[in-house]
């Protein structure tokens, strides 16, 4: 799903075109700052249009060969920048409804998320148990724990906070940045740092190695499959490796619609127990 | 006799050929495989030494336990465990304050790193497997956050800085089932880490280095290390140091005691020689053939020494008593050899009969230890009576001018002058000689007596025997003061138990037919449909396309494949179609779906009620300490996601509120811990139990309560329970030894028994023969039952010791007797002779030998400890019984024993004949058993005709007219 929240090129197409010349000028010519590239992938890899749809389906898959499956809906909404609400490069706050369909006993069991950009400003997490009728609040304090079993990490799903690491662009190759990524909190994450690949015309990231205190690789996310949807690259298959357990999950996005104008009401506890049928189609 | 002699001449004549060829003969052996041992590289067709220290392996890898097991293991990801205690009695807080858990802390972490490169796959990790590690710092806590709250995360995500923090942790461990009593012991005393490894044999290694690591620490902490792995490994690397000790030490004391008999160190160099050729050539021809050394094979040369060592000490002991009345090296060693030879073949045999019947047990390890014993031993009787004699010749006579007892046997007076000469240098043999003489006076005068007190002993015996309990324990392998098991007492009293069994319980095959499965499928849509189509108007519809589509699935495997398609089917439509239907083609896909969860057992409530039920029952048993489940697990996110209060720690009510609080269990750090409860299908499950000690007994106590629980509260579902775990297969191949072991020595008794009737010609001596040995086993059993020593394994093991040892007592005295009587005439004449020179070979073989194995009582192993001091009480108690039961017994069916005429043949003695051919059939079934796995019922019926057809034979060849005609 972070993929689904990644985005597109028709966007970096339309930013070409809107963009004051000085910065296209700046990504064509001269190398890009390091932060800039931070930026553009965040917003490629989170951001992309207003808001956003997408039916996904996840295979888990264990060493041994087990395959365990989940469908979900997930609908995102980005607040739209304080200064200029018309300006879609803005990487706020965002709230994401993640609408569960099987395992069936699981079916309209429903995630939500309002993720804070301010740093140090712990995300609002919900959960919705139909079978217990049941609305609960998740403490926010911890972002890298599994996504209902996965080997994504909820902060996989919705976007570690561009802050909370230092950013070194170790390489340029001919088609991707290469960018370091060492966290400014060292205590609070599992990884001592990660490396990503950056496609230089999409700014999605390609892959993402993660390296252990003892420095092992030991998890790996790679895009698998890109599409232009609506204009805007739009990964529709990635996996994420688990080297530690020998596990991986493979998601597959399907029907994935951009601005399709999603309501701020409905990212409220009161749709957890009647979920917006209209938008979850 | 008559290869014998032969042979004997030879090696008179050409000691030198005999001395190189043994020499040689020994060194290839020992070259074949000691270079490929060495160099495995420049010898890469020969097989080197492999060593074995799994008890696993007593069972064989295609035994169905074991199968089990490892299978189970895999599927539910459980590995082998490092247990590391850490305990603070010093701090009131116990092991919960900053400076302990930073410590506990650094161990985890030190811990994490402890794998490397797989030496015989590349690229593959060994060692520690990090994401299955259990500590403060890697597992999960789930608490209530404020009201409504729910909160993830690490116990101990670093040390804390503060008591109260240190103590907050402890609190929150104990709301924890799982880790309450597992992690922290109640009292917040102690801590333990359960370190995952990916391979058992590198627990030692492992504990090895975390060792060194604690060495480093200061502080109050006491830090122990156990699991059932480090025993085992760390026992396998015990042994080997215990092998380079004990056996030389054996070797020393059986030296220094052969010198205080015989004085003369050249000439006891030769058995000597002879027992280290034996073990020497046994080994090699072990690891040759590719053998493992396993705990049972390192006992090989323990068990070889004494028996290559005892025919010589007959040969010496004898030549001793002859020497000077010949002063001939030559012509003494043809006496000796020919009064000696019969009784030392058949010596040997019966001890080889007695350890090769090892191989009738199902236990490989045990099989092959008895097997390569009774090679050693044959290889120990070709060289005994080869090379002694030949090294006697090699040495230059003068060095026997003053060898030997200068005494005849006949004139009992010439021992005092003797001993008057050499006073001070058999003062032993001369007190062993007039005890010996009064053991046979007692024997004759008191016969009565002595076969009284016998038969007492027997009673009692036999009472002790009944009270016998069958229990190992891998753990009790170490002497009480062993850091093992200090750790082991320690650890099990602050914890719940560090003893791991498993009981699986699997949902039934699903072996419905696709076509059945449709009809089924279909008839619970017709009633979905039914009871949707008020709520929603294009069920009808839907729920009637979705009926047609299950009818044109006819290529379809499986129930799995049919669901897929009518998904795939669903899916396509759902998104076809208008608004109207979409809300039913929802509903029908959530019925596909609910369809493919239909086999979820370990989600229904009730069934993990009568888990938790079983959980209960479990604790009764008062040896199991806790048992985990994933009732537990539900019951305890459950609690979690309602209160956090206790009232709240129950199973929810519906099966889809199991599977939601599951997956939001999985919504952790560790997702994966769940499938070391249960399966992702939720068709198996696995619950942990924790014994408090890894007694065989304890484990077979669980295993009988568990059966009769459901006995009385049957399975729900269809289940079907099992077992596995070490500590479970520890107690299967206990059962399987000991019953294997009795029809061995069954067996290989009635062997015996049929050799010695054959050796004298009659059933009735061949029962005599076999008294000692009776006694002897019957005795030691006994005693073993009243002292309350456990029976295992070694003590086994040992029954074939005494049978191949006891017997031999029995064979020289009696070939003796026989002869003797001839000499004397009668019984009450021979008793003097044979309790002369015969009876002190037997003395001084039990003391040289017996002795000698006490050294093992040093032992830091007990079942070296075992065996050292069993091999002494049975070589004993063997000598005493030879000593004194079979004269009483001469003394009073003298006149049966040596009846005044004889028979022509053996089958002329109707009774013999009619034994022999009992035990014969006897043999003959306990084999078929054995080995064709022939139902009793059968092997009886057989059995008895075959008997009732021999006896008649017997008759009839009994009543021939040969056997008319007696022989004076």
């Amino acid at each position: 799903m972070r993929n689904y929240l990644l985005s597109t090129i028709g966007y970096s197409l339309i930013l070409a075109v809107f963009m004051p010349a000085g910065i296209t000028e700046d990504t064509t010519d001269k190398p890009l700052d390091v932060n800039e590239i931070v930026n553009r992938t965040n917003q490629a890899a989170y951001y992309q249009g207003k808001d956003g749809r997408a039916r996904v389906s996840m295979v888990i898959t264990d060493s041994q060969g087990r395959e365990r499956n989940r469908k979900f809906t997930i609908l995102r909404r980005d607040e739209p920048d304080p200064a200029d609400p018309g300006n879609d490069s803005y990487t706020g706050d965002q709230k994401s409804y993640v609408y569960f369909q099987r395992p069936a006993d699981v079916n309209k069991m429903v995630f939500m998320v309002w993720k804070h950009s301010d740093q140090g400003t712990d995300d609002d997490r919900w959960l919705y148990l139909p079978a217990l009728d049941l609305v609960k609040r998740i403490a926010g304090t911890e972002k890298r724990t599994s996504f209902v079993g996965s080997d994504f990490f909820y902060e996989d799903v919705t976007g570690r906070n561009i802050n909370d690491d230092t950013h070194e662009l170790v390489k340029t190759t001919d088609n991707y940045y290469v960018l370091k990524n060492t966290p400014k909190d060292s205590g609070s994450v599992e990884f001592r740092d990660y490396t990503i690949w950056v496609h230089k015309d999409t700014f999605l990231p390609v892959k993402i190695e993660y390296f252990d205190k003892n420095g092992e690789k030991y998890r790996e996310y790679t895009a698998l499959g890109v599409e232009t949807i609506q204009g805007f690259p739009t990964v529709t298959k990635a996996s994420m490796k688990n080297l530690k357990t020998g596990n991986e999950t493979m998601m597959s996005y399907e029907n994935v619609q951009y601005d399709i104008g999603l309501p701020d009401d409905i990212f409220t506890e009161r749709y957890l127990r009647k979920p917006p049928r209209k938008y979850l189609r | 006799m008559k290869i014998g002699g032969t042979a004997v001449s030879f090696a008179v004549k050409s000691p030198r050929t005999i001395t190189w060829l043994m020499i040689s003969s020994t060194l290839i052996l020992a070259l074949l495989a000691g270079l490929p041992s060495i160099w495995p590289e420049a010898f890469p067709f020969l097989t080197p030494l492999k060593v074995d220290t799994d008890p696993e392996n007593m069972l064989p890898e295609d035994e169905p336990v074991r199968v089990f097991h490892n299978r189970m293991k895999r599927e539910m990801a459980l590995y082998d465990m490092v247990v590391l205690g850490v305990v603070n009695d010093a701090n009131p807080d116990g092991v919960f304050n900053p400076e302990s858990l930073a410590r506990v802390y650094e161990l985890t972490e030190f811990a994490k790193t402890l794998r490397w490169e797989d030496p015989a796959n590349p690229g593959e990790f060994q060692g520690v497997i990090e994401a299955d590690l259990i500590a403060p710092s890697t597992v999960e806590n789930i608490e209530q956050a404020g009201p409504g709250t729910v909160k993830f995360e690490w116990l101990m995500e670093s040390p804390p800085y503060t008591n109260e923090e240190a103590r907050a942790i402890r609190e929150k461990a104990a709301r924890i089932p799982f880790l309450k009593d597992t992690l922290l012991s109640t009292n917040g005393k102690a801590v333990a880490l359960y370190i995952p490894l990916t391979a058992k044999n590198l627990s030692y290694r492992i504990s090895q280095e975390l060792q060194k690591k604690i060495d480093g620490f200061e502080g109050d902490e006491k830090y122990f290390i156990t699991g059932l792995p480090v025993a085992q490994d760390t026992f396998g690397v015990e042994m080997f140091k215990q092998m380079a000790i004990a056996a030389p030490a054996a070797m020393l004391i059986i030296f220094l005691l052969m010198l205080f008999f015989f004085r003369k160190i050249v000439l006891i160099i030769s058995p000597l020689i002879v027992a280290m050729v034996s073990v020497i050539a046994t080994m090699s021809i072990l690891v040759i053939t590719g053998q493992t050394i396993h705990i049972m094979s390192s006992m090989i040369p323990i068990f070889i020494m004494p028996i290559a060592v005892l025919d010589a000490v007959h040969i010496l002991s004898e030549f001793f008593d002859r020497y000077q009345e010949t002063k001939s090296r030559r012509e003494t060693i043809y006496q000796v050899m020919n009064t000696l030879f019969k009784p030392m073949l058949y010596t040997s045999l019966t001890t080889s009969v007695g350890f090769a019947s090892l191989a009738l047990t199902p236990i490989p390890p045990v099989q092959i230890f008895g097997i390569y014993i009774a090679i050693g031993v044959m290889l120990a009787w070709i060289w005994t009576i080869l090379f002694i004699p030949a090294f006697i010749m090699l040495i230059p006579s003068r060095a026997f001018d003053n060898f030997g007892a200068l005494h005849d046997r006949r004139e009992d007076r010439e021992i005092a002058l003797t001993v008057t000469k050499a006073k001070h240098r058999i003062r032993s043999n001369l007190s062993m000689t007039w005890l010996l003489a009064a053991t046979g006076r007692v024997t004759f005068r008191h016969a009565r007596t002595v076969l009284i007190v016998a038969a007492v002993g027997v009673v009692v015996a036999i009472f002790g025997i009944n009270r016998i309990v069958i229990n190992d324990n891998p753990t009790k392998w170490f002497s009480p003061s062993h850091p093992i098991r200090e750790a082991d007492r320690v650890l099990n009293k602050h914890f719940a138990g560090t003893y791991m069994a498993y009981l699986a319980l699997t949902g039934p095959e699903e072996n419905i037919s696709v076509e059945r499965f449709a009809e089924t499928l279909s008839a619970r849509l017709a009633a979905r449909a039914a009871r949707v189509r008020g709520e929603l108007p294009g069920a009808g519809a839907v729920y009637a396309a979705l009926q047609n589509e299950i009818g044109r699935q006819g290529k379809v495997t499986s129930s799995r494949e049919l669901l897929e398609e009518l998904t795939a089917f669903a899916e396509k439509n759902a998104s076809d179609a208008g608004f109207d239907e979409m809300d039913s083609w929802d509903d029908a896909l959530l019925f596909i779906g609910e369809e493919e969860q239909r086999g979820e057992i370990f989600k229904q409530p009730e069934v993990l009620a009568y888990i938790e039920g079983l959980q209960k029952h479990l604790l009764t048993t008062g040896v199991v300490g806790k048992s985990n489940s994933l009732t537990d697990i539900v019951k305890t996110v459950y609690r979690e996601l309602i209160s956090g209060e206790e009232k709240d720690f129950v199973i929810p009510e519906t099966a889809a509120a199991v599977g939601q609080s599951l997956i939001t269990y999985q919504n952790s750090h560790r997702p994966q811990d769940l499938w070391h409860f249960v399966t992702p299908d939720y068709r198996t499950t696995v619950l942990w139990i924790q014994l408090k000690s890894g007694d065989n007994t304890d484990m077979e106590k669980v295993l009988a309560s568990v059966d009769g629980y459901i006995a009385q509260n049957p399975l729900p579902a269809g289940l079907e329970y099992r077992w596995f775990g070490l500590t479970y297969i520890n107690v299967v191949w206990q059962q399987k030894m000991v019953a294997g072991m009795l029809q061995a020595f069954l067996g290989s008794f009635l062997i015996i028994f049929l050799m010695m009737t054959l050796l004298y010609r009659s059933a009735l001596w061949g029962m005599l023969a076999m008294i000692p040995l009776t006694v002897t086993i019957g005795l030691i059993y006994g005693i073993i039952g009243l002292i309350g020593k456990d029976y295992d394994m070694p003590v086994a093991v040992l029954s074939s010791l005494s049978l191949g040892l006891a017997v031999d007592y029995a064979i020289h005295f009696l070939s003796r007797s026989r002869d003797l009587y001839q000499h004397y005439g009668s019984w009450g004449n021979a008793v003097a002779a044979v309790f002369g020179e015969p009876a002190r070979a037997i003395a001084r073989n039990v003391i040289v030998i017996g002795v000698g194995f006490l050294p093992l009582l040093l032992a830091p192993l007990v079942p070296y400890q075992t065996v050292g001091f069993f091999i002494a009480a049975i070589l004993l108690t063997a000598g005493v019984a030879t000593l004194m039961i079979i004269p009483a017994l001469m003394t009073v069916l003298e006149r049966l024993l040596f009846p005044k005429t004889k028979l022509c043949c053996l089958t002329c003695n109707c009774a013999t004949c009619t034994v022999s051919s009992i035990a014969l059939v006897a043999v003959v079934a306990i084999n078929l058993r054995q080995f064709f796995n022939v139902g009793w019922t059968a092997l009886s019926w057989w059995s008895l005709t075959s008997i009732v057809i021999l006896i008649l034979i017997c008759f009839i060849m009994s009543r021939r007219d040969r056997c008319r005609e007696k022989i004076q």
